[in-house]
């Protein structure tokens, strides 16, 4: 026997009248977030890569998997399984409920057979307790025991309504549901029902019952659906579409700023670099500030929040986000209430973009606030100013610093490149040639080099990539000096370089092509990795533990993670910290934050502590700002030299044969 | 050689411009500028209360004229370069500041560029005005003092409003000729009394590593290095500090560094002038006792 | 109300010594050239003074042509226009002679700044004389500039702290580095705007070289290696002996 819609119910088309206007209430609340996505900049990337699985701007997979799937969520197990049961519950109800509008309208047969039994059955009562559950978890943790994430800098409201407007919602359809089989006799597979159905007995004051609980929870239903929009659930649609629009390469990258107008004496109009306000922001982020849930995952792996610094990704993020929900998109004291301090905190080390669920881009939004801040304003922290002022001065950002251009190599013998002789250029970076610490790395290089027979030259001299310049905001200073890099490298011939910085690497990589300079270029990890492979290299595993620290612009911005590992387990063995990977911990040098004066506790050292605790015996790099940062953090900790770049260890093999 | 030296009375400034003008007479003439009595022996002295340079300028050079003054010497202060360069015009007279040296036949030594070279010139015509940098020639003990007559201002062309005095121990890290620094060798906040001990006893001011500003035990404002205070002291002491380069790029312009540290390997010794390789708890204190009992 | 901040150009201030070397008595050309430290610091000063009393400000120099390139920052910075004198004279007298024909070329200047001394010679005399040859009143050290009934009120750095002075008429001032005067980085837009601003190039007069004669610039030796000092007897001994070498030394 197959169940009858509206059994019970008189007049029962009337609650799918009464889902029109909750439908247009459901669509208007979109079109006010599409209102104030609006008001961004229209931003066409123009360089988009026609990869597959792209269609428009949509990236196919990302949206299947992190926008849809919602993989990230997973990361937290206990908070994924609940979120999981309560979409994907929430999921298989809207199809039951899509089913029955089905076959009342078009008598769809769904109330027979085995896929009454398996599916609206048995099904949808799991799927109604898999949300029930998602919410009690979610609302005991919310209500009772809310970890810091949620509640610092501050927690959003508007959960809690909504969600138990949806337990409500739950409850009753589960109470409609037993009433109906406590009259109708048991319906196979409906164990929710047929359990609340022995609990009723049977009675007419069921049927009275059943009648209002049926339209009390059709109207809850509708009005919970009308109601998304206006509440944080309204995440379910936004995170897919920012997913859909998220460039899936990771880490962020800033796009070229055009200072041509600036040139231009009969240009009128000229544009705002950065963003000091809502409005100077694109729709793309525009959309990431009316995505954020406020869940703190950005909170909760940020070096800055985590060491007691003002800053805190959530708190940037909320606060554009509650400026955009008000309307204030002409704000411009939107920034000072930011705080330069706090901006300038950040390490750029794209841990928040890693760990968000929602797909937002939290770095960028900082990057251009620093922008604002130091082109449009020459507002920057004084240490900060100093490197930018040398950077333009002297082509290097290390101020003061005790080491000529030349010393570094004073006692090597270390060919210059030259044009169609020479295969690699070994590209030297600042930190290396100016930091006496940084410059073994080089000497190390060398060593291994000349040592497998690779063909490689240096620049008789050289400037920085600009990479300090641009991770400070002062994009027109990074122009400048990669432009006269680019002019430089193609004088010279340059096709293939080894970077020993990742800083320099993601530069060539990501923001060199844009300005027209292309290159192969091979961080030292993976060359020496390639030079194991090809037999070029031989080294022996010892004993030693070796613990590896990822630098965050090798590791999350450019996912390079196995190549260095493979180089330290043919040394010894690769111990990892707990926090490793995709998750590492920045060294607290990135962003310019090399030269900081710093509040709270230290970032190296927390990280110097993490790494010290595994215990290893070495602790390898293979990036000189983490090598200094990492090497000054641990003095608090041990007296010994613990911590190498990897091509160090390697030439000390090599020197012990 | 007639030389008149122009200066606060500060016994110090005013006993290294006496061993100056030995290279050129016998006993110097003297302007002392401000209220007080003048210590040591001077041919003939002068007193003007007036202690703004600007003012002082013109009556300066009548009197240098009218005595016929050869050399004219002045601290390389705030009030010396206040007065020379101005007067080196009024008097077309030949002016070299911050005079770290002096050789016979009126040969004069002065650094160029930060202290990384030294220029020797020759004066070839008198007056001659000289401001000698502080802390290049020792103070001679001044006996006795010297009766004055007043020197009288023609025209106020700046007033005085107010004169603020910073205490002793506020002598910016970037202006002390000594400099007395700990890093996290030292061990405990308590420890710094020490080196402010040594640097008291020395007209010095205390300085830091980051490492001793990360432990808490000193003020950032202290920290010299790379990221804290660009220093040039005459004598730098690091004690209890390893020498990383963001902290020897701090003191790159160091002219002495006395180096106190347990091990041996440290890289502050590469830096060092003098170094001893010992716990600083050893030598520290006995160095305040020394300098207590010379002084 | 009309201020000029005089600016040098240098080689490269911050060249550690063991990297510097001379050549013809001057530092090695080779290093790159920029302003001084202490002459960003007047104009910032100076722009902070153009913000504050809507005044007009000039940035005047004397150096070689290429030298106008690092120039523009000091205009981009703030500065109105670029006057700079052609010459290539070390002396004192020479340049102050030629600024005093620039700045009276501009004719109604208020105030004049500079830094307290160019971080090549390291002299800090020029801007004193310049001021007696216009008969401006000079004063050196100065940390603050504000105005008050109509009259100039400067807070000057002194060895044991420092004076409030206040002056009437024209004057140049010396300005030292303090935390209220960090150099800038000029926005992005006065960088371009900077390439527009005009400069007036004025050919050298003839000054009278001061009677002095440079014999010889050398680099004195820097000592690298560490004398170790005695340890193992008396601690006593050890202190003695550091002490007599630092005076030997005459570092204190």
């Amino acid at each position: 026997m197959g169940r009858t819609p509206y059994w019970n119910i008189d007049l029962g088309i009337l609650i799918d009248l009464f889902a029109l206007p909750m439908i247009v209430i459901f669509f208007y609340g979109m079109y006010g977030h599409w209102k104030r996505i609006r008001q961004g900049k229209v931003r066409v990337n123009l360089d988009l890569s026609k990869s597959a699985g792209k269609i428009g701007p949509v990236y196919l997979y990302s949206l299947l998997t992190k926008g849809i799937l919602g993989t990230k969520i997973y990361k937290k197990i206990y908070t994924g399984v609940a979120h999981g049961g309560l979409f994907w519950g929430m999921v298989v109800l809207l199809l039951g409920t899509i089913l029955v509008f089905l076959n009342v309208l078009f008598g769809l047969p769904v109330f027979s057979g085995g896929f009454n039994h398996w599916f609206m059955a048995f099904a949808l009562d799991f799927a109604g307790l898999a949300v029930f559950g998602g919410i009690l978890f979610f609302l005991v943790r919310r209500l009772l025991f809310p970890p810091e994430r949620l509640t610092e800098p501050k927690s959003r409201t508007g959960f809690s309504p909504i969600v138990l407007l949806l337990g409500v919602v739950i409850l009753t359809g589960f109470v409609v549901e037993g009433g109906r089989i406590a009259c109708n006799g048991i319906d196979n597979g409906s164990f929710m029902g047929n359990y609340l159905s022995m609990m009723f007995g049977k009675g007419d004051e069921w049927l009275t019952l059943h009648r209002y609980m049926w339209w009390i929870h059709g109207f809850l239903a509708l009005g919970f659906l009308a109601y998304i929009p206006y509440s944080p659930l309204v995440h379910l649609l936004l995170v897919p579409v920012n997913a859909a629009l998220a460039d899936p390469m990771p880490g962020t990258k800033m796009g070229l700023i055009d200072f041509s107008s600036f040139e231009d004496e009969e240009s009128e109009e000229m544009p705002v670099l950065g963003a000091a306000k809502l409005a100077d922001f694109s729709r793309k982020r525009l959309l990431d500030y009316s995505t954020c849930l406020w869940c703190g995952r950005c909170h909760e792996v940020c070096p800055a929040a985590q060491t007691g610094k003002p800053l805190s990704p959530k708190g940037v993020i909320i606060t554009l986000a509650e400026c955009l929900q008000d309307g204030r998109v002409e704000d411009d004291s939107l920034i000072d209430s930011l705080t330069s301090e706090a901006l300038f905190c950040c390490t750029t080390c794209a841990a928040c973009m890693e760990a968000c669920p929602a797909l937002i881009n939290q770095p960028k939004t900082i990057m251009k606030f620093r922008q604002n801040l130091v082109m449009e304003r020459s507002e920057i922290p004084e240490l900060m100013g100093k490197a930018n002022s040398s950077l333009e001065l002297r082509g290097h950002p290390f101020f003061g610093t005790g080491a000529g251009p030349n010393d570094w190599c004073k006692d090597l013998d270390v060919p210059l490149f030259e044009e169609g002789k020479t295969e690699y250029l070994l590209w030297i970076g600042c930190s290396v040639t100016y930091e006496e610490r940084a410059q073994q790395i080089a000497g190390s290089m060398v060593k291994i080099l000349s040592h497998a027979g690779t063909s490689f030259g240096i620049l008789e001299e050289f400037r920085c990539t600009g990479d300090p310049a641009k991770q400070m905001g002062n994009e027109f200073q990074f122009a400048e000096l990669a432009q006269q890099n680019i002019e430089d490298f193609s004088d010279l011939g340059i096709k293939k370089i080894i970077t020993m910085c990742p800083h320099c690497y993601n530069s060539f990589t990501r923001h060199y092509p844009k300005l027209g300079g292309n290159y192969q270029v091979i961080p030292h990890s993976v060359f020496l990795k390639s030079l194991l492979k090809a037999g070029r290299l031989s080294l022996n595993r010892e004993t030693n533990t070796i613990c590896y620290h990822d630098p965050c612009y090798l590791g999350r911005r450019n996912a390079i993670y196995d190549e260095p590992r493979d180089v330290v387990n043919s040394m010894g063995k690769l111990v990892e910290m707990p926090r490793n990977r995709n998750e590492s911990f920045c060294c607290g040098g990135g962003g310019g934050n090399y030269w900081a004066e710093e509040v709270g506790t230290r970032i190296n050292q927390v990280r110097a502590e993490e790494a010290l605790g595994t215990g290893a015996d070495f602790i390898a790099t293979s990036c000189p700002f983490c090598l200094l940062m990492l090497t000054d953090g641990a003095k608090k900790f041990t007296e010994d030299q613990k911590i190498f770049d990897i091509a160090e260890l390697v030439a000390l093999q090599l020197e012990e044969r | 050689m007639k030389t008149l030296i122009i200066e606060m009375i500060e016994p110090k400034r005013l006993g290294e411009l006496v061993t100056v003008s030995r290279e050129f007479c016998e006993q110097p003439d003297m302007v002392a500028v401000g209220a007080g009595q003048i210590p040591g022996s001077f041919g003939k002295a002068y007193q003007v209360a007036d202690t703004v340079a600007a003012n002082l300028v013109s009556d300066l050079a009548s009197l240098i004229l009218k005595e016929g003054y050869e050399i004219v010497l002045l601290t390389a202060s705030t009030l010396g370069s206040g007065i020379a360069a101005p007067l080196s015009v009024k008097l077309s007279a030949p002016v070299v500041s911050e005079v770290i040296g002096i050789k016979p036949d009126l040969v004069v030594e002065r650094p160029l560029y930060g202290g990384k070279a030294v220029a020797t010139y020759k004066l070839n015509k008198m007056p001659a005005i000289l401001t000698i940098r502080r802390k290049y020639f020792e103070a001679a003990d001044l006996q006795g003092f010297t009766d004055s007559s007043p020197l009288s201002i023609a025209e106020k062309k700046v007033a005085l409003i107010a004169e603020k005095e910073e205490k002793t121990e506020g002598i910016p890290l970037e202006d002390a000729e000594v400099i007395v620094s700990g890093g996290r060798g030292i061990g405990a906040a308590e420890n710094f009394t020490m080196l402010q001990d040594v640097a008291d006893l020395l007209n010095g001011a205390v300085g830091a590593s980051r490492g001793a500003v990360d432990e808490g035990w000193v003020q950032p404002t202290q920290q010299v290095g790379q990221t804290g205070k660009i220093v040039a002291p005459g004598v730098y002491f690091a004690i209890g500090i390893s020498g990383a380069s963001q902290h020897l790029a701090g003191i790159a312009n160091a002219k002495c560094v006395v180096a106190i540290n347990k091990d041996e390997e440290a890289n502050i010794f590469k830096r060092a002038r003098f170094g001893i390789v010992s716990d600083y708890k050893k030598i520290v204190p006995v160095l305040i006792e020394t300098l207590k009992e010379e002084a | 109300m009309h201020i000029v901040v005089l600016a040098k150009v240098v080689p490269d201030y911050e060249v550690p010594a063991g990297d510097f070397e001379l050549t013809n008595s001057r530092a090695h050309s080779r290093y790159k050239r920029m302003m001084g430290l202490y002459d960003e610091n007047a104009i910032e000063s100076g722009v902070q003074l153009k913000e504050k009393y809507s005044a007009s400000l000039t940035i005047v120099s004397y150096g070689i042509k290429a030298d106008i390139q690092v120039l523009r920052k000091a205009v981009a910075m703030g500065g109105e226009k670029l006057s700079l004198v052609l010459g290539g004279s070390d002396d004192p007298n020479v340049i102050a002679a030629n600024l005093k024909m620039a700045v009276e070329k501009l004719e109604d200047v208020d105030l004049i700044l500079a830094g307290q001394q160019s971080a090549d010679m390291d002299r800090g005399i020029v801007h004193g004389m310049l001021a007696e040859m216009l008969g401006f009143a000079f004063i050196p050290q100065v940390a603050k500039i504000e105005q008050e009934d109509g009259q100039w009120k400067v807070i000057q750095n002194t060895e044991s702290g420092s004076s409030e002075l206040k002056f009437g008429g024209k004057a140049v001032l010396s300005i030292t580095s303090v935390p209220e005067n960090v150099p800038r980085i000029p926005v992005v837009r006065s960088i371009f705007a900077a390439k527009k601003k005009p400069v007036v190039q004025l050919p050298e007069i003839e000054g009278d070289a001061m009677p002095v004669d440079e014999l010889s610039v050398d680099i004195p030796k820097m000592e690298s290696v560490c004398e170790f000092l005695p340890t193992e007897d008396d601690p006593a001994e050890t202190a003695k002996i550091l002490l007599g070498r630092l005076r030997e030394e005459r570092l204190i």
